[in-house]
């Protein structure tokens, strides 16, 4: 029985075989590995509970994340309830959120070509920041950024009015890609 | 017929003969102790290539019934290699889930099921809304390679492509991000 490990398996390489990035003979080495040790096992299954913590909280609307436009389709598959509002740059959206949905999307077209570093910039009615999510990640050809608010936190939330904003960070400066207001009221 | 039993901690190849000492009778000890050392290794390799609870727990159970199979009637010829014998049969059986095989139910009408006082628990959730506070701490680029890849457990060439970036790229922010999030949730570091 063994209580300890020698030789562990880097953390990254048990993570490159969960999502099966490994070379048959690599893969075959760690399980080889991960079979007669318990320490390494145990960090496997570590990461494993990593990753159903991660598929859960997503599920459940505890967090939110800018996602793309297959995976939204992949949440659908899933069996995710999902509210879609599509907004081209500068429109208005009424919004709301009720018990049956699992998630809400912000679908924000836009034209990204061009821009290697978004911002996205988050508004009262009034223009005062609410908050700004840094660098988020887009696909420059995709024309739309997707961004999935945490579920659980809108549904709390009053009726209120949004601007979100679009924002390339440059290395001259920052320029308006779009904004968008959204009108949310609790369902 | 009282069974024999096997005082633990042993090592394997002891575990492995005092399974096959005690037949005919069955030494319970010893193959729950089996169980639970092995049990969660092959839930692992089959969540690994199955990409399904249910059909993992199944490979599972049907593993440990074929390896039981084999110790009772002393068929392992190296009790030292238990683990190489359990991963081949592991890869085996996976082979056969695949080509819809149904040997399980015959293995199941022969052995019956383990009692559920041996199954090995469901491992532990994490600690829900702390996991959440430390997913909320990472940045927006490590929240989205983790969701992406986790959600249905995609490869970093799959969710790069869908993010704008390489997959080399993505390695690197998964890797970061799951450092950030174990660190975060052992206290090491930014712990809410």
């Amino acid at each position: 029985m063994i209580q300890s490990c020698a030789e562990p398996i880097p953390f990254g390489t048990l993570v490159e075989y969960w999502f099966g990035e490994l070379t048959e003979d690599a893969e075959q080495r760690v399980e080889a590995h991960f079979f007669g040790c318990r320490h390494c096992s145990e960090q496997l299954e570590g990461l494993a509970s990593l990753g159903r913590g991660v598929r859960s909280a997503f599920a459940r609307g505890a967090i939110s994340a800018v996602i793309s436009a297959p995976f939204l389709e992949q949440m659908k598959e899933h069996g995710m309830r999902v509210r879609d509002y599509p907004v081209s740059p500068g429109g208005r959206v009424h919004c709301t959120i009720s018990a049956a949905d699992d998630a809400v999307i912000g679908r924000l077209k836009a034209s990204l070509s061009g821009a290697t570093r978004i911002d996205l910039v988050r508004m009262n009615e009034q223009g005062e920041l609410l908050f700004r999510l840094q660098d988020i990640p887009f696909d420059p050809v995709a024309g739309e950024v997707l961004l999935c608010p945490s579920a659980a936190a809108l549904r709390r939330m009053p009726a209120h009015t949004n601007i979100l904003q679009l924002l390339a960070v440059e290395p001259e400066g920052e320029r308006s890609i779009a904004e968008y207001v959204f009108i949310h009221a609790p369902s | 017929m009282q069974a024999p039993r096997v005082d633990l901690p042993v090592d394997d190849a002891t575990l492995v003969r005092a399974i096959g000492n005690a037949a005919p009778g069955v030494d319970s000890n010893a193959e729950s102790e089996l169980y639970r050392r092995l049990a969660p290794r092959v839930r692992l390799y089959g969540l690994r290539h199955l990409r399904d609870p249910q059909a993992a727990a199944d490979l599972m159970q049907q593993v440990l019934l074929m390896t039981i199979e084999k110790l009772r009637t002393s068929k392992l010829r190296e009790p030292d290699k238990l683990a190489s014998f359990v991963l081949g049969m592991c890869r085996m059986v996976v082979l056969d889930l695949r080509r819809g095989a149904a040997r399980r139910d015959k293995l199941l009408r022969t052995y019956g099921r383990f009692e559920d006082s041996i199954e090995p628990d469901e491992p532990k959730g994490l600690e829900g809304e702390k996991l959440s506070r430390c997913i909320g701490r990472l940045s927006e680029r490590e929240r989205s390679v983790l969701v992406l890849s986790f959600f249905a457990d995609r490869s970093a060439e799959e969710v790069g492509r869908e993010l704008g970036l390489t997959s080399e790229n993505t390695r690197v922010i998964r890797h970061r991000a799951l450092q950030r999030l174990r660190e975060c949730m052992s206290g090491t570091r930014d712990a809410p």
